[in-house]
């Protein structure tokens, strides 16, 4: 993929909300991690990961662990 | 020991971080009474965010929480959160003047149970600033797990420019902030809270918000009409009836209403809401006034209107119709308690030409209600003149086009620019093939055997005088006619009021006269309001004031005196300048999705909805434009979600003037931006971090339960620590040690290790500075452990294509020279500044500072604590760098300073 400037962070943040209907969908599939994520969603690791992070946060998704990836 | 009356407080403390929790148990556990006023919602400052202490490696939480609730819950501490001192001065007696300042919450922090509902529900997400911004808080938030008090507050800047403008109190952030959560179904019930007919408004409202909103400062506004539309139509074609009924506490009075158009209606369905029974009567044979017989259907379809209707009706609000009330008096008789009137303009206004009496001269208000009848007016092939330049005349001519009419001139007074009708309409109605003639004014009907057979007019060579009044000037010698078989005066729409006219009273121009806040007339049970009231308007406003009405006739029939409140009492609007520069930088261009309008061969002659609406993902990219200028966006969400009915959106700024016996000054210090050291990567390269942002990775309460790198989610495996960043650099202008960084470096070096075992550290350093009790033992075990330190001033970082980092060095201590070592990790052990809201806080100017910024201590080895006013002191931080155990000894000889000054002056007792 190719590699965009970094965004405005504020920017980045707010597209949480945007972004995890389709986070939701893609991780419906079963578990991935940020990278198999953004690829997906065609974003950059970095901002998938304070998304899925958020969503962490506030019990939209849960973390597997380890071994069950 | 006793009060003494003249102070509110002993000792004010302004700051709760370690240092003014610790003065304030101090002094709390003397007897004297301490009054601490913390900026943020919880006390704690940024100890309590931090992994762990040095060198001793104890958890921070479990060292500071313990002195959060000690302090909350001491008797002689009074703990203020989400305040802030604007003002201290020093009275003639010599106590201190306290202007504070109490921030709104909005929660009321008696209900609330720190549950977190608020936040879990909350759809606006907002850079956590107790996270370092390493993830996204919301808007509504409790700032962390271990918060003193827990408490939820709201963040919120101001009212969103969009819904500040809305006439109705709609609030566009909010629904937009729910469409881009996919919250469609709670975006209208939330346009529902405050205004009844969202699918009318979202065909033709002339969406002021749209001209507010600040993403029109960049790429252009949001299309808040058209994202509307998009909820509004999937909302009624999942929910073709109302999802409510009567409300259970029903009101025995009873208020009638005069018209059914939007003023009507909406003051209908909020006094039915508030449970008083209401009767609707409309003269004509349905309901919905301007918008049933005025707006042509090809932009406003009748389906909409009535499903919009039901949602009042579903109240149980009756709508007579066929009904034209003449009486506001005989309505008392009848036994309703008060009365609204919203008759609206139902007919044209008319000019003193000759020829304007002749068969062929149409009324506009007449010919639009014929077009939305089953009976339409036959211009078919007919040559029409329409005179008038609104948004009316326009209608007028684009539907006798669609009706058939072989030639439509449209003939106006103003120029172009001044037409009064909105410039997009004008470009579809020319787009449509209706002809429009600007600057000419009407001078004469022409007339075959009483029968209309032309317009003659003369040049206007302008339409206003020098004072801005409507006053037109012709140039006689200039003339143009116009063949016509029929022509539609359209000069200016004109209230319904005359058989009122022994009841009310009315202007000159036939309005109503009631007051404009509440809409009473000099007869208190008569209220007026819409366009019979304001002249002609828009739908919005006309809702608006149909709140309005119902805001204080609900307060009328309660007995209630209609000054004890205001209607509008929304948050003054934010700046959006101060929106834009909260979000600086590289702001993504994101352009505007086009309306989408049909071939124009398919709507032209068509009383068809020309304009098709978004698509979901459509509706999605446009609501994700929204910049959140409000902080929460009212999406009320929180208020659904609170178990404890907490949330309260009335709170407002409370001021407050204290008089205390002394000041002790702790309000800490302030990180290195390092984005100003810029070759260092921080803010462009994502696994360049600062080290508060890895302690908060490292904390009990971390963002990512893991120490990852922020680029990818990986465990990082080679990782550099860039010591004296923006400290001991006179670059920044900040050429002193910060005297924490080596030592919070080695910590985290230390339970990096721990964390990744298999992690290669590396120390980049001029020189280690462990100077305090057990600094150099720890500094040595962290080499001991593995820690790899290099002596080297780091020059730039580099990012590699994998989103590593290359770290320029030079290598003081080998063979000189740059070096290049590569890690997939770097924190930059950032420096510690002095904050500067406290300086402010003496207007006179008073408060000297030392050279480096910090509050200065008069005497720092004798008097420690002292400042250059007599009764003001300093803890901690504030004063100059420290650690945390020099901060703790600090904040206590700070106290006993205060204690001393109190007993001394006698200004405690």
């Amino acid at each position: 993929m190719e590699k965009k400037v970094s965004r405005n962070l504020g920017e980045v943040l707010r597209d949480e909300m945007y972004m995890r209907g389709q986070i939701i969908k893609i991780l419906a599939e079963g578990p991935k991690t940020i990278t198999e994520i953004a690829g997906e969603l065609g974003y950059p690791p970095d901002e998938v990961l304070r998304w899925v992070m958020g969503m962490r946060r506030y019990g939209l998704i849960i973390e597997m662990p380890k071994e069950g990836r | 020991m006793g009060r003494n009356s003249n102070v509110d407080y002993d000792a004010l403390i302004v700051g709760a971080g370690i240092a003014g929790m610790e003065s304030a148990l101090t002094l709390g556990d003397m007897g004297f009474r301490v009054l601490l006023v913390e900026k943020e919602s919880s006390i704690g400052g940024k100890m309590i965010l931090l992994s762990k202490v040095f060198p001793t490696l104890d958890c921070s939480s479990c060292i500071s929480t313990p002195k959060m609730a000690a302090t909350a819950n001491h008797p002689n501490i009074k703990v203020l959160t989400f305040s802030e001192i604007d003002a201290v001065s020093k009275n003639l007696d010599g106590t201190f003047l306290v202007n504070l300042r109490k921030n709104p919450k909005f929660i009321d922090p008696v209900k609330c149970t720190g549950c977190a509902q608020c936040e879990t529900a909350c759809t606006v997400a907002i850079a956590d600033e107790f996270n370092s911004d390493l993830i996204a808080r919301r808007a509504a938030y409790i700032a962390f797990p271990q918060a003193v008090p827990k408490k939820a507050v709201i963040d919120r800047k101001g009212t969103s420019p969009c819904s500040f403008t809305c006439p109705a109190g709609v609030k566009p952030h909010g629904y937009i902030a729910l469409v881009r959560a996919g919250k469609y179904d709670e975006a209208f019930r939330l346009h529902l809270e405050d205004a009844p007919l969202p699918g009318c408004l979202s065909r033709a409202c002339y969406a002021p918000c749209e001209d507010e909103c600040t993403r029109g400062q960049l790429e252009g506004p949001l299309p808040i009409r058209a994202i509307k539309r998009f909820m509004v139509d999937r909302y009624y074609i999942e929910h073709p009836e109302p999802e409510y009924g009567i409300p259970e506490k029903l009101n025995v009075k009873r208020v009638a209403v005069v018209g059914s158009g939007p003023a009507g209606l909406s003051a209908a369905y909020f006094l039915a809401r508030s449970g008083y029974s209401v009767t609707v009567f409309e003269s004509e044979s349905e309901p919905g006034g301007i918008m049933r017989w005025g707006i042509p259907s090809y932009r406003l379809p009748k389906d909409i209107l009535a499903r919009d209707i039901k949602n009042i009706t579903a109240l149980g609000v009756k709508i007579v119709t066929g009904t034209r009330v003449s009486s506001t008096q005989k309505m008392k008789e009848d036994g309703f308690d008060a009365v609204f009137m919203a008759v609206g303009n139902t007919g044209g206004r008319r000019i003193s030409i000759p020829g304007e009496d002749l068969e062929g001269i149409v009324d506009c208000m007449d010919f639009l209600k014929s077009c939305n009848s089953d009976d339409r007016p036959d211009v078919n092939g007919k040559k029409v003149v329409v005179i008038g330049g609104g948004n009316v005349a326009i209608d007028c001519g684009r539907s006798a086009l669609r009706l058939g009419a072989n030639e439509v001139q449209l003939v106006c007074l103003e120029s172009n620019d001044e037409m009064p009708a909105h410039k997009w309409e004008i470009q579809q109605a020319v787009d449509e093939g209706v002809a429009i003639n600007c600057s000419w004014g009407p001078k004469a009907v022409s007339d075959v055997g009483g029968k209309a057979t032309g317009a003659e007019f003369v040049c206007c060579t302008s339409v206003f005088d020098t004072s801005g009044k409507f006053n037109p000037s012709f140039d006689e010698s200039k003339r143009k006619s116009f063949d016509a078989d029929i022509v539609i005066m359209a000069v200016g729409l004109l209230p319904n009021t005359s058989p009122f006219s022994s009841e009310v009273e009315l202007n000159r121009n036939g309005t109503i006269n009631a007051d404009k806040e509440t809409l009473q007339t000099a007869e208190p049970w008569i209220f007026a309001g819409g366009d019979a009231l304001t002249g002609p308007s828009m739908i919005v406003k006309a809702i608006s004031q149909g709140k309005r009405a119902a805001y204080y006739i609900d307060h009328y029939l309660q007995g209630m005196p209609m000054n004890s409140c205001h209607f509008d009492e929304r948050l003054p609007m934010v700046d959006r300048e101060a929106v834009l520069s909260r979000t600086p930088g590289d702001i993504s261009d994101r352009k505007p999705v086009s309306l989408k309008l049909k071939p124009i061969n398919e709507w032209a002659r068509s009383f068809g909805e020309y304009e098709s609406t978004m698509t979901e993902n459509e509706a999605l990219y446009s609501a994700n434009r929204c910049l959140d200028c409000g902080g929460c966006s009212q999406c009320r969400q929180c208020v659904a979600a609170c178990p404890a009915d907490a949330i309260s959106f009335d709170m407002r700024t409370e001021l407050e003037d204290l008089t205390v016996g002394s000041v002790m000054l702790s309000t800490g210090f302030d990180i290195f931006n390092a984005a100003n050291k810029p070759a260092l990567g921080c803010g462009r390269f994502p696994n360049v971090i600062n080290a508060m942002q890895m302690d908060r990775i490292l904390a009990p309460t971390r963002p990512y339960n893991a120490v990852i790198r922020p680029s990818d989610g990986k465990a990082p495996s080679n990782i550099a620590f860039v010591l004296c960043t923006g400290s001991r650099d006179q670059k920044v202008n900040n050429r002193i040690c910060s005297r924490v960084c080596c030592m919070y470096s080695l910590k985290q070096a230390q339970l990096l290790m721990g964390a990744l075992p298999l992690a290669d550290i590396t120390i980049y350093y001029i020189d280690i500075r462990a100077f305090g009790k057990g600094y150099d033992e720890f500094y040595e075990q962290a080499k001991g452990m593995g820690v790899y330190f290099v002596k080297g001033k780091v020059a730039r970082i580099e990012e590699t294509t994998d989103q590593n980092l290359g770290v320029f060095y030079e290598d003081i201590e080998g063979n000189g020279g740059t070096r290049r070592a590569e890690h997939d990790l770097v924190v930059l052990s950032v420096g510690v500044l002095p904050t500067q809201g406290a300086l402010c806080l003496f207007k006179d100017g008073s408060l000297k500072a030392d050279p480096f910024s910090y509050i200065d201590e008069v005497d720092e080895d004798l008097e420690p604590g002292k400042t250059s006013i007599d009764g003001v002191f300093v803890a901690g931080t504030a004063a100059g760098a420290r650690d945390i155990p020099d901060s703790i000894l600090h904040s206590d000889a700070a106290a006993a300073q205060v204690a001393a000054y109190l007993k001394k002056t006698g200004k405690a007792s």
